[in-house]
């Protein structure tokens, strides 16, 4: 086989941090190469480099043995490259069709001819099994079609080599299946295919050959059918990692502590993103809710944490209704979340360490000086008058000492790095923050426990750790209600397993009574 | 024993401090060094205690100066540039301009600053909660025209009225706010418009207000009666008994720099700030964590509306006693340059006060003694904050040219909206 393209001795450089180090990678024609690393690995720097985006401080690239110098995305293109993103690159009110051609229209005297890329998109879409509508909107279709799109504007403009960037992030297992056959088929015709990802099991399955990053520098190369999961972990972060978490059988405690009635939820069209939604959990008894992105998770975690008004239903706790209840309320009432986007809705990222870690509890006694008695009067007599909006109600002291002393007992405990809370919550790494969140939720000692997506965008080498800090929270008692994209992780974690599709549950069951097939195919409605 | 010196020396340094920005503000320049004498005593207190933390607030304040300091130094330069194409000599205008605004017409660049901290305090005080109260100008005429009313027509010994004077007035230009502030938490309404047309509402209404609080006088048809001589804020010459102390300085200015001391404060030392801060950064994360961003956002725009009117009393009470019918009066609007440059920061917001003031002042000095026309200052004007303002242009040169990223690294957290 030839080798289509080379990356030579790719050095980058930020000022004095180095993105990429002597990261040399070839790609033979008709090749599938899988790219492995963990978040801040390089992966990003090095394909940022080949598209043009960045100039390599040394190093070259080079495409059918010759040296080629891309000055932006557009250059590469015209060189047969082609990126699928991890969050598609679509027009959402234009039509398959419309999407597939945009950019490379083909007219007739300046008319953009419809009826030949409607009829080349359809011969397209036949040859490689690839079903579309090419009239469908694509804000009206799924993910997973999406993603179908993306690949075949990829093969509209004849590109040579698709890179395709965690393109299983998004799909249920049968999907999986399906893209592989696609790119197997892409590979026969002689196209090769970077997949980046970082899902172990699915590099070694797809791939010939497999690179990994590790620090900006290449670490190993191997053949996929030379190694297992177990050592591409170990290569990727540089120490053995213990996959099988290790988890206790369930204390039954029948305390059916948090549970959801007749739960709906209006979106601002009109459409119902919760229908009816049913479930209890036991204290101690982890519940996790898989499906597709988009069917509801994001509003069932809001309606649970109390952030938006359910439209009917009932939440209860404890045996109380608390629909009523704030935020606030629902917090001191030892209801914890850990949210998906941490940086949006679990930290306020331009604060300190040390103020991130008493969020929502500012107003609380230990952290605030106490005022004097003629003050607090005062403020007591406006209470009456403004109630609510009385404007010194919230105006006590920050006890700063009380504040870093939390901060420090805190980062020690759960090994927050760097080991100082004056550090910008913004700037310090996925994993890191969220250590902090984890951290702060747990020492709230929370009784209910809300958890989206717990190791999104964390490093290889921490999830085992949040995995582990999850199941002893489940250990001692904590209701958790665990909402991920990630079949893998509700597997390995939950006691019982809900599958949430167009807001509703179609499927629910103990997690030893079902298996990734069954739940995959409810995932997409394929039980109806 | 020693817990008694640093206390004694404290106290002497906070009387030095004070009586040299009395002294200061009243033209007997003396008063700058015995300022820095003072504050440099405090900082030698603080790098005895702990020096390590005493570098680092030196050096966090001049990274803090850095931008601000180069953007006056590219916007003057630029000036200069459009002066010798117009036929000027840049080093005799801006010489001028500067003798004029800080040694020459001191005295008016402090008057200038007076109102221009209270309203810069009001915008700036918002958008640490990320919004933009531009408005202003709106409750500014509240507070001069509640301050006018009491003035005229509450008999009341003398303290006692100004306290009513600025509690009152500092009510209703809040309540000002309230119509707003309701619309924003809910409908969703930018408060940038309902308190644009609220400013509008506010300065039409004056004109009625003038004639209703005595202005139907032919000979001051656009001016009110006066206030009672017992609403007037203290002169500062009655306060220092020395000589040369312009007769219209007031003590205003004293209250305008202990209410940015307040704000400072109360944006960084309280639960409410805290709050507030973390609303301004991050709306959804605050939400999430169980802050009330409705009722944060409320509070902080009748805050905001409280700190404008206040502005218009300190004017009233101190300087003008009486409301004028005055359109071109524009202390709102300026007040929203004087917050952005200070990036909301309040005790930023007294400095970048003067400097407005100051160079106010300097363009009416430089059109009495040169041919220069004035607008050659509102050039100015605009250069600076644009430059100051455009921190983003930094950054970008940092990742172009690649400058040590330690010097940039707090550009990028500005909360200014």
């Amino acid at each position: 086989m030839t080798t289509f393209l080379k990356l030579e001795k790719i050095t980058k450089k930020f000022s004095k941090i180095v993105a990429n180090k002597d990261v040399t990678i070839e790609v033979k024609k008709g090749e599938i190469i899988g790219l492995l690393g963990e978040n801040g690995a390089g992966k990003s720097t090095l394909m940022n480099v080949l598209f043009g985006l960045y100039k390599p401080t040394s190093g070259r690239v080079l495409i059918n043995d010759k040296p080629v110098k891309f000055s932006s995305p557009k250059d590469a293109k015209s060189a047969g490259l082609s990126m699928i993103h991890q969050h598609f690159m679509l027009v959402d009110n234009m039509s398959v069709t419309e999407n597939i051609i945009l950019g490379q229209e083909p007219n007739k005297m300046g008319f953009i001819n419809y009826k030949e890329a409607r009829e080349k998109v359809i011969a397209l879409s036949h040859k490689y099994n690839l079903e579309i509508d090419p009239d469908a909107k694509i804000e009206d279709i799924a993910v997973g079609v999406q993603q179908r799109v993306e690949i075949l504007k990829a093969l509209f403009r004849d590109t040579k080599l698709l890179i395709m960037d965690e393109p299983t992030a998004v799909l249920t297992p049968q999907e999986v299946i399906h893209l592989f056959e696609v790119v197997r088929k892409l590979r026969a015709d002689g196209m090769s295919v970077i997949i980046i990802t970082h899902k172990l099991d699915e590099a070694s399955e797809i791939s010939d050959r497999i690179y990994i990053l590790r620090n900006g520098e290449l670490v190993d190369s191997c053949n996929a059918c030379d190694v297992d999961s177990q050592m591409l972990a170990t290569m990727m972060v540089g120490r053995d990692i213990i996959f099988k978490t290790d988890k206790k059988p369930r204390k039954e405690t029948g305390i059916k502590s948090f549970k959801l009635q007749d739960l709906s939820y209006k979106k601002m069209d009109g459409t119902y993103a919760i229908k009816n939604l049913n479930l209890e959990i036991e204290a101690g008894e982890i519940y996790g809710i898989a499906g597709v992105d988009g069917n509801g998770q994001k509003e069932l975690a809001e309606v649970v944490r109390g952030m938006v008004k359910e439209e009917s239903g009932e939440i209860i706790f404890n045996e109380k209704v608390i629909n009523k209840y704030t935020t606030l309320e629902r917090m001191q009432n030892h209801m914890g979340y850990i949210p998906a986007d941490r940086l949006k809705f679990g930290l306020i990222p331009a604060y300190d360490m040390a103020s991130n870690l008493i969020i929502g509890e500012q107003d609380e006694k230990k952290y605030t000086k106490k005022t004097n008695p003629v003050w607090r009067r005062i403020v007591d007599v406006l209470d009456n008058i403004l109630g609510e909006y009385n404007p010194v109600r919230g105006l006590s002291i920050i006890n700063k000492k009380a504040v870093i002393e939390n901060a420090k007992e805190v980062i020690k405990k759960y090994d927050i790095r760097p080991n100082d809370h004056t550090a910008i919550a913004g700037y310090l790494s996925g994993g890191n923050q969220q250590k902090v969140v984890v951290g702060r939720e747990i020492e709230r000692k929370p009784e209910f426990i809300l958890i989206v997506q717990p190791t999104w965008g964390v490093d290889v080498g921490a999830i085992e750790r949040i995995h582990e800090q999850i199941l002893a929270m489940r250990d001692c008692g904590v209701c958790i209600l665990l909402i991920s994209l990630e079949l893998e992780e509700i597997f390995t974690l939950s006691d019982k397993i809900a599958v949430l599709y167009e807001g509703k549950i179609v499927l629910e069951k103990p997690a030893h009574l079902t298996n990734k097939n069954e739940v995959g195919l409810y995932m997409t409605g394929g039980s109806n | 024993m020693k817990n008694l010196t640093t206390f004694l020396i404290n106290l002497l340094s906070a009387i030095i401090i004070t009586l040299g920005v009395i002294l200061y503000l009243s033209s007997h320049f003396i008063g700058l060094p015995m300022l820095i004498v003072g504050i440099g005593f405090i900082y030698l207190i603080q790098y005895k205690n702990n020096k390590k933390k005493a570098i680092q607030s030196l050096k966090s304040l001049g990274k803090a100066l850095f931008i601000p300091f180069i953007g006056l130094v590219v916007s003057l330069i630029i000036v200069s540039i459009i002066l010798i194409s117009t036929g000027y000599n840049p080093l005799m205008t801006l010489k001028t301009l500067i003798y004029g605004g800080f040694i020459k017409s001191w005295h008016s660049t402090v008057l200038n600053a007076t109102p221009l901290i209270f309203t810069g305090l009001a915008i700036g005080f918002a958008f640490n909660a990320g919004l933009f109260n531009i408005g202003a100008q709106g409750q500014y005429y509240v507070g001069t025209a509640v301050a006018t009313a009491i003035g005229i027509y509450l008999p009341m010994p003398s303290i006692i009225l100004i306290v009513i004077a600025y509690v009152v007035s500092m009510l209703l230009s809040a309540s000002y706010n309230i119509i707003p502030a309701y619309l924003k938490i809910k409908t969703g309404a930018h408060e940038v418009i309902t308190t644009m047309m609220f400013a509008q509402i506010a300065s039409s209404l004056s004109g009625w207000w003038v004639n209703l609080m005595g202005g139907e006088d032919p000979v001051h048809k656009y001016k009110t009666d006066k206030i009672s001589t017992d609403a007037w804020l203290m002169k500062l010459k009655d306060l220092v008994p020395l000589d040369h102390i312009n007769y219209r300085l007031n003590v205003g200015i004293l209250v305008a720099i202990l209410t940015a001391f307040v704000c400072y404060f109360i944006l960084y030392k309280t639960t409410l700030g805290f709050k507030i801060r973390a609303v301004g950064h991050n709306k959804d994360g605050a939400k999430a964590q169980g802050i009330k961003v409705n009722k944060i956002i409320f509070v902080t725009l009748l805050i905001s509306g409280a700190l404008a009117g206040m502005s218009g009393v300190t004017q009233v009470l101190g300087l003008e006693h009486r409301m004028t019918y005055d359109l071109s009066s524009s202390y709102g609007w300026d007040g929203i340059s004087v917050a952005l440059l200070a990036s909301g920061n309040p005790i930023g917001i007294i400095f970048s006060a003067f400097l407005w003031g100051g160079i106010d002042s300097g363009g009416q000095y430089l059109e009495r003694v040169t041919d220069i026309h004035k607008s050659i200052v509102e050039i100015m004007k605009g250069l600076i904050l644009f430059f100051v303002v455009a921190r983003y242009i930094y950054l970008y040169i940092n990742t172009k040219f690649g400058i040590t990223k330690k010097l940039f690294k707090n550009i990028s957290h500005s909360h200014t909206p």
